[in-house]
């Protein structure tokens, strides 16, 4: 028997169910979305980072032929609520879950890792990458000089590409070091420590966390760059 | 059990189709046409007409008698102010920012939505007859799938709904054209893959990129531009005629002096039905010729393909970035779909056929398509079937104003829905109870580049010391792309109550009465509506030949034109006519109206020959 934490309840015949069901195994209705697994749950999957993308494809469209409001046209209307419910947070799932990078900063989320918001994370300036920020804004500042002085934008335009080189550099590195991550911590997972074993799981994940911000922080930079160009 | 139908609710034309046995079907009318002209017109005894006949008036009666309305639809007032250039109706609107657009007709205001309810009164009784004269025992259409264009937003999706309520129909979706299409279309093929769906229609244009695989019709990205179609090549081609004629195109003085006769609204009208002809023969020819009462112009297949392809240019950065927005390259489309009227330009075809590095195909209707799988999703709806499921995606990215009139976004673009996003809230100052809310969707940075969906006021938050409230609103787009709120306080676990004022609509209660002002609400035979229509019919041909016969043209026409015996004829049917206009028995009104409708038809070329002309060379009509 598990605990009630585990347990959901059933708004139809008032049974239980496990957390991570979606219909009531005694009536076999759809279960409104009250005490709900992570989206790694909800689809079925280990709480890894390596995720086969055909995979989840079939997931993703496997549990929408099961929730989707179409099916529920005719249902009643606490069946047609747990519907919407359930395709939202499928729909939700599926799009966090798919790109890479969603990914990491969803699962530093659900272990309690992530930044209190986004904003505060992209404010101050990760130390790892102090030298290479100090020395873009001089060149950004002296760009705008140039485009201010009225020089023309091939000039400007090519200074800007030079100086995207290291910072793209960059970039592709920490992605690549990610990923590295990312497969450290599967085998955590695959091991049983990443539960059993607390102090190398949040070494892992700390490790995750500040290469993850560090690459936001860069993407944010070429997103400035890219804006100065289009100018 | 009632029927259910799928409604392709365009801009020029509107469409209705049921599925019969797993296969859809246009209904169609006695005469095999299966358009519904998008055209709604008000005679002056307040009779209404819609389709065919109100395209009619706009040759005779164009001041009362509104085309395109779908443009309008979810806009506010001061946003249209520049549209009004070409149209022969009125549109004004309540004063301010969200004001909702009115279109005057003789002495009547409509709302866009209730225009748009008149049409799909219209195609609902379409498909009424068509059920009845199948023998169905219950023949009532009551439910229907509407579609829109993919790229319409929160509002101009909520019109279309309230349209359908006014219209007396419970809409169980609304759909997204391009998607439609790919339903009817994966019908028959069976295919699995990547598949982009390229829909220039009348008024607007969408792009959508699916994968199609298991039965599922997922919709990976959508963009478009809702004010791009065929009525903007038809301007384009209207102005070259004036231009030629010597005079810009517009509404006439709304002075006291008369309008130049070259702006009637009549004449205006003429002209755009003559290089809509035009614009058709050229996807057939190399060469075809504008004409419009006596005046000629032949253009060239090169020359016009020159004029329209900044128009056609325009459609192709929505396709790349819809292409980016799916994370693909061009060549990774597996088949591309034609869908819209304005997709049988050659230069359309090739602009497509060389975007995306292959033939797109073309072999389904293009004008049909869109109800066809409107129909199918109604029946997906509505019969249980599992056999086939569509996603489809919210294409403007949905957020709230922030500090310094920026836009936050909380659910993306292309996002599958149902969609959800939430966002926490806080108060400024102690014991504050509510926090303004302000809703946006769009791509760009700030407020006022994006549109404002709606303002909200979070009340009752329990009074406790500044930023001590933790507000959590939810944002949940339905499957229909529409937008619902809810919020609570955590700390309390109170539920909050939200005022919506949406920032152009109407409000529930507004629909409620429209509804309940429809004369269609209270008339439940439908024998007794066919009868009132046929009469109305006679009165209209009895108004306009009665109106030739008393032309100062006419004893001159009547001398020079007409052959010996032509007028009595026309005299003796018109009488007959106006003996049985009120039987009861609507075949023997309909037949004389035939008859007089062919009596008069020489007679009426003459008159709009001479007319059209006299409009051309700046003479007064009544000169002639």
């Amino acid at each position: 028997m598990s605990s009630p934490a585990t347990l959901q309840v059933c708004r139809e015949c008032g049974g239980g169910a496990p957390v991570d069901v979606h219909f009531c195994p005694q009536c076999s209705k759809i279960l409104t979305l009250g005490r709900h697994g992570d989206y790694f749950a909800f689809l079925g999957l280990p709480r890894k980072l390596g995720i086969d993308a055909e995979d989840l494809e079939q997931r993703f469209r496997g549990l929408s032929r099961q929730f989707h409001p179409d099916y529920f046209y005719n249902a009643t209307p606490a069946e047609r609520r747990a519907s919407l419910e359930r395709s939202s947070y499928l729909n939700d799932a599926y799009r966090t879950l798919k790109q890479p990078m969603t990914r990491i900063e969803y699962l530093l989320q659900v272990e309690g890792l992530a930044p209190t918001s986004p904003q505060e994370a992209s404010r101050q300036v990760p130390p790892a990458l102090l030298e290479e920020v100090f020395a873009l804004n001089e060149e950004l500042d002296e760009i705008r000089d140039l485009r201010a002085g009225g020089a023309p934008p091939e000039i400007w335009k090519s200074r800007l590409e030079r100086a995207r080189g290291p910072i793209e550099t960059k970039r592709v590195a920490h992605e690549a070091k990610l990923q590295e991550l990312s497969a450290r911590w599967d085998a955590l997972v695959d091991s049983g420590a990443s539960v059993g074993d607390r102090r190398a799981a949040n070494e892992a994940l700390e490790a995750l966390r500040d290469r993850f911000l560090e690459r936001n922080y860069i993407t944010n930079l070429l997103a400035g760059i890219e804006r100065e160009l289009s100018q | 059990m009632s029927r259910v139908v799928g409604i392709d609710l365009g801009t020029t034309n509107s469409l209705v189709a049921y599925v019969k046995d797993g296969v859809p079907h246009v209904i169609r009318d006695r005469s095999g046409d299966g358009l519904v002209p998008s055209i709604v017109s008000v005679a002056e005894k307040g009779t209404i007409h819609v389709g065919r006949e109100a395209q009619r008036r706009l040759l005779t009666d164009a001041e009362r008698t509104v085309y395109s309305v779908k443009r309008f639809m979810g806009k506010g007032a001061e946003e249209v102010r520049g549209e009004a250039r070409h149209l022969p109706f009125r549109i004004s609107g309540d004063a301010g920012p969200g004001g909702v657009v009115r279109i005057g007709l003789g002495d009547r205001e409509f709302t866009p939505p209730e225009i748009s309810a008149l049409i799909l009164r219209e195609l609902k009784h379409r498909a009424e007859a068509f059920f009845a004269a199948e023998g169905d025992i219950d023949p009532d259409v009551d439910r229907a799938v509407i579609t829109v264009p993919a790229y319409f937003n929160d509002a101009q999706r909520t019109a279309t709904r309230d349209a359908g309520r006014i219209a007396g129909l419970e809409v169980l979706r609304i759909i997204n054209e391009p998607t439609a299409a790919s339903l009817a279309y994966g019908l028959d093929k069976r295919h699995t893959g990547l598949i982009a769906v390229y829909d220039l229609g009348g008024g607007t244009f969408d792009i959508s990129i699916l994968r199609v695989e298991d039965g599922v019709f997922q919709v990976l990205s959508t963009n478009g531009d809702t004010h791009l179609g065929g009525d903007d090549i038809d301007v384009l081609l209207m102005d070259r005629v004036l231009q030629d004629v010597g005079a810009d195109l517009g509404r006439p003085g709304t002075g006291a002096e008369q309008a130049p006769p070259l702006r009637t609204p009549e004449a205006v009208q003429e002209i755009r039905k003559a290089v809509i002809q035009t614009k058709w023969d050229l996807s057939e020819l190399d060469e075809a010729e504008i004409r419009v009462g006596q005046y000629r112009k032949r253009i060239t297949r090169s020359e016009f393909e020159s004029m329209i392809r900044p128009l056609v240019d325009r459609t192709l950065a929505p396709c790349r970035q819809a292409l980016a927005d799916a994370g693909l390259a061009a060549a990774q489309v597996d088949e591309v779909v034609l869908v819209g009227g304005s997709t049988r330009i050659p230069l359309v075809r090739r602009a497509v056929a060389e975007l995306f590095g292959r033939t797109p195909h073309s072999e389904l209707n293009p004008d049909e398509v869109v109800a066809l799988g409107a129909a199918v999703q109604a029946d997906i709806l509505i019969s249980g079937s599992r056999e086939m499921l569509l996603l489809d995606v919210t294409p403007l990215s949905l957020g709230i104003e922030t500090m310094g009139g920026v836009m936050s976004k909380i659910i993306m673009r292309n996002s599958t829905i149902p969609a959800t996003g939430s966002e926490m809230f806080t108060s400024g100052v102690d014991n504050q109870t509510a926090v303004d809310i302000h809703v946006l969707q769009g791509e760009r940075e700030l407020v006022g580049d994006n549109r404002s969906l709606a303002r909200f006021k979070l009340r009752g938050i329990p009074p406790m010391p500044a930023g001590m409230p933790r507000v959590q609103v939810q944002f949940q787009i339905d499957a229909n792309g529409i937008l619902s709120v809810s919020a609570r306080e955590l700390r309390t676990e109170v539920e909050q109550t939200i005022e919506v004022k949406p920032s152009y609509g109407l409000t529930d209660e507004e629909v409620e009465r429209m509804l309940l002002d429809s004369f269609e609400h209270a008339e439940a035979d439908f024998e007794a509506r066919l009868l009132i229509e046929a009469r109305n019919e006679a009165e209209t041909v009895i108004q306009a030949t009665e109106k030739s016969l008393r032309a100062p043209a006419f004893s001159e026409i009547d001398k020079a034109e007409l052959a010996p015996g032509e007028r009595e004829k026309i005299e003796s049917v018109l009488s007959g006519l106006k003996l049985v206009l009120n039987a009861t028995d609507r075949e023997t009104i309909q037949k004389w109206t035939t008859a007089l409708n062919d009596a008069t038809r020489h007679l009426a070329e003459v008159m709009m020959n001479r007319s059209v002309s006299a409009a051309l060379s700046g003479k007064n009509v009544n000169e002639v």
